[in-house]
């Protein structure tokens, strides 16, 4: 029992502390601009960077922001990681495996709470099954064998290649090697527990147990892997293997913020309340009074 | 020393001796291609070690940045540097501390970003010029003095340098390796951006230690909020130039033009890099004569900072930064013009545009805009009769990173160019994916002790590889001009500063200027060539 709750705790803490770090980025102060173009916003300009800027008395033509383009674009860099094919293919194969292998493995875990669900239910899911059942079990096999093999892949020669490489190794710390260390192990342990009794229908048991709050029947093996698969979920958002977090800010609201103040706007608005803002430390250098504002109001 | 491909971040805590010393940059194309066409770096002199921080890679860039004489001296330099690391992460930083967190944090040491920066490029791939590495310096400092992890894990996590003035100085040294020209940060797959980074370490120096190269600070920033201009131009000098200005025009061009200035009402208020007064006149020259083609209801200011777009502060320092904002607006407000229009300079452009944009609010404030869109409209409208044929040589355009990467102005200047110049070429690459001057984020007017070695030998070198290439067909025949039009204030000292490094005026017969000096030169109307090419 003490396992089940562990695992469900895991995931629920996985998720509680993802939030958390995205409300803290979420709720830091306005920044000032830092607009990179290319902006994929500017819709008709993208292609070549260009931004409203390029307009006479910009201000007074009305905005065309493509939210469209923006999606398209934050798609192909968390589906490819496009930047990184586009800038250092050789790292691109090693790290696109083994995103796209976590990407299947959540894939998988999803076929499984649903099959799990479906089972709890009363819905025959064990053996092949049929119809709806049969495509989910078809698809739960090949997102657990790619997501496996591609994640496990990816991990060693992601670890390897920094270990080799000298230009790679003299930035990284020793907890950058336990990073990609510790998924390589959850993901060899569940493969080895697996291999004790190989079959697709095991991983689905375990989860029906988890979700009905009964004690998970494992082995030694899987008992050791889904320990260091919670032990993993506490920890990647504290690391900063949560860079699903940070990249969602770093595009959205920092290169790619272009919006203007103008007049009324929501974010002259937010500047007018950042003027007035007193900060509580300050900066001490002789040419800054104060608090290195200029007294009375900005305009 | 090291060699150059061992140097890691923690060796900048190394007690002695210069880190690495420049030996193999990057090949230059021809007619550059053989030995002996450049000058070789000047040696460092003694009186400099013993005065300076020499030990990161032999050139001073921070003449402020001077050796302690005492033990107290040195325990107060740390003092304050870890005093400013810390508050980088307060509220007394609200403007920059999502963007700095960010990257702070996800950096996945991945190196893409590396073969984006020109500098670590031109320098032969040395590590001291990887983008990331005073990055992780930062980190490892920061870890070490201000997290829990760092504290109790120490090496583990990354928290392994050891701090003192050698460190420290060298650190500060090192922010001015980079142009801020965030070319890298366009590559990095996790949206990151290492010149911010950069950025915080000269705002630590400044704003909390009183540390600054004085080209930025005191001969800067701090003269142009004392007497209206960084080049020390006051308002009764500024209205001199105005009417030298008008003289020459006359003498140039038999033009009578009265250059309006504090004209209330106006529709635009147009501010140029005041160091264009100095070094280019024939640019606002020029700028006079287009708006007057054009028909445009505008004028200068001659009050305190309107007549003066600079802004050193967006490179080292938010408080100068914003001082001087207010008083381009105040200026812009007290005149009533409805628009600010900056002139050919590109961190003007971003500070008055962007910067501005999150400091200035209200019903009053006053829109900021690029003289390309206004120009490029002009174009347009006919408002200017072209003979292109008088800008019959080979012309290539440099971009300036903050107007094109920063702002998104690609267009307007290469629709006039294709117009005005039959023989305009784009550099590789270019647009938005353009190589930085290697004057960027204040290097261009940084001159103390050995820098400009620094600056003409490796952090121009892509951009002199650039315009060869470019006139790869013509370089070598000195018979045929080639001008690089380079539609910025500071690019332009850069790029001449380049050209006489490598003597490629005189040599090569080629020549740069901006934008609008072009557009004049080719008016089908004037007596003879607006530009001369005399030097
Ligand atoms: S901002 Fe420019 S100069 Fe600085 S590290 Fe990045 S590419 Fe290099
Ligand atoms: S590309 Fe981004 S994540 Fe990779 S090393 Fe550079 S800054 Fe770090």
């Amino acid at each position: 029992m003490f396992l089940t709750l562990y695992s469900l705790l895991a995931i629920i803490l996985f998720l509680a502390f993802s939030a958390y770090k995205a409300a803290e980025y979420a709720k830091m102060p306005m920044h000032g601009r830092l607009d990179l173009y290319p902006i994929p916003k500017e819709g008709g300009r993208l292609e070549y960077g260009g931004s409203y800027y390029e307009e006479l008395e910009w201000w007074r033509k009305p905005r065309h922001v493509s939210h469209g383009a923006e999606i398209i674009d934050m798609l192909k860099e968390m589906l490819f990681i496009k930047k990184l094919f586009d800038n250092q293919r050789p790292l691109w194969w090693l790290s696109y495996a083994f995103h796209l292998g976590i990407y299947c493995l959540m894939g998988w875990t999803v076929l499984l709470t649903v099959l799990a669900v479906a089972g709890l239910n009363g819905v025959a899911v064990m053996g092949a099954g049929a119809g709806i059942i049969l495509v989910l079990k078809i698809l739960l096999g090949i997102a657990g064998v790619a997501g496996f093999l591609l994640a496990l892949i990816g991990s060693a020669t992601l670890l390897i290649r920094r270990m080799a490489d000298g230009s790679l190794r003299r930035y990284t710390t020793p907890q950058e090697y336990f990073n990609l260390l510790l998924i390589f192990v959850v993901l060899c342990t569940g493969i080895y527990a697996w291999s004790l009794a190989p079959s697709f229908d095991r991983p689905l048991r375990v989860m029906e147990q988890a979700l009905s709050l009964q004690p998970l029947v494992l082995s030694g093996a899987g008992v050791l892997h889904v320990v260091l698969l919670g032990i993993m979920f506490f920890y990647i958002p504290l690391s900063k293997m949560s860079h699903y977090v940070g990249k969602y800010f770093s595009f959205h609201k920092v290169l790619w913020d272009n919006s203007p103040n103008t007049p009324g706007s929501a974010i002259g608005k937010e500047v007018e309340k950042a003027a007035g803002y007193r900060p509580h430390t300050s900066w001490s250098a002789p040419h800054i009074k104060g608090n290195g504002a200029t007294p009375g109001k900005t305009n | 020393m090291e060699n150059v491909n061992d140097l890691k971040p923690s060796d900048l805590g190394r007690p002695d001796g210069q880190l690495t010393k420049l030996d193999k940059l990057m090949d230059l194309p021809a007619p550059y291609d053989k030995p002996g066409m450049e000058p070789d770096f000047k040696e460092i002199k003694p009186a400099w070690q013993e005065k300076y921080c020499t030990t990161l890679d032999g050139f001073v860039g921070v003449d402020t940045l001077q050796r302690p004489k005492t033990k107290e001296e040195e325990d107060e330099f740390v003092r304050k540097f870890l005093s400013g690391l810390e508050k980088i992460f307060t509220d007394a930083n609200n403007s920059s501390l999502q963007p700095l967190s960010l990257t702070f944090e996800y950096c996945a040491k991945c190196n893409t970003c590396s073969e984006a920066c020109h500098i670590y490029e031109a320098s032969g791939h040395n590590e001291l010029y990887r983008p990331i590495f005073r990055s992780e310096v930062l980190r490892k400092i920061y870890k070490k003095y201000f997290t829990k992890s760092g504290k109790l894990l120490g090496g583990f996590v990354g928290a392994d340098i050891d701090v003192n003035w050698e460190t420290i100085a060298r650190l500060g040294e090192l922010a001015y390796r980079c142009n801020l020209c965030r070319r890298c940060a366009q590559t990095c797959p996790l949206g990151l951006d290492n010149s911010i980074m950069a950025r915080e370490i000269r705002k630590i120096f400044s704003q909390e230690m009183g540390i600054a190269p004085t080209p930025l600070h005191n001969k800067g920033s701090v003269l142009q909020l004392k007497t209206g201009s960084s080049t020390g131009i006051n308002k009764a000098a500024f209205l001199d130039n105005i009417e030298f200005m008008e003289e020459d025009i006359e003498e140039r061009t038999g033009l009578k033009i009265k250059v309006p200035v504090d004209k209330k009402g106006a529709d635009i208020l147009l501010i140029h890099n005041a160091g264009e007064f100095v070094s280019w006149p024939e640019n606002p020259a020029a700028f006079a004569i287009l708006f007057e083609r054009a028909g445009l209801n505008w004028t200068l200011s001659s009050s305190l900072i309107g007549y003066d777009s600079v802004n050193y502060g967006i490179w080292y320092d938010d408080t100068q930064a914003k001082k001087i904002v207010q008083e381009q607006q105040k200026a812009a407000q007290e005149l009533g013009v409805t628009r600010i229009v900056i002139g050919e300079c590109g961190h003007a452009h971003k500070a008055a545009a962007l910067v501005g944009d999150r400091i200035v609010y209200g019903e009053d404030k006053v829109p900021v805009e690029s003289f390309l869109p206004l120009l490029w409209d002009a174009v347009q409208k006919g408002a200017f009769k072209f003979d292109p044929s008088r800008n019959d040589f080979p012309v290539t355009l440099h971009d300036p990173c903050n107007v094109v990467r920063g702002m998104g102005i690609v267009e307007p200047q290469r629709n006039i160019l294709k117009i005005i110049a039959p023989k305009f070429r784009e550099m590789t690459p270019h647009g938005v994916y353009n190589y930085c001057c290697g004057g960027g984020s204040g290097f261009a007017i940084m001159n103390s002790l050995n820098f400009p070695d620094f600056r003409n030998k490796v952090s121009s070198r892509m951009k002199f590889k650039q315009i060869l290439d470019a006139f790869a067909d013509t370089a070598a025949d000195p018979t045929i001009l080639k001008y690089v039009c380079a539609p910025c204030s500071n690019c332009k000292g850069a790029i001449r500063d380049i050209f006489e490094h490598y003597e490629a005026t005189t040599k090569f017969n080629i020549h740069y200027g901006g934008l609008v000096d072009l557009m004049v030169n080719a008016l089908a109307d004037l007596p003879r060539p607006f530009l001369t090419f005399d030097e």
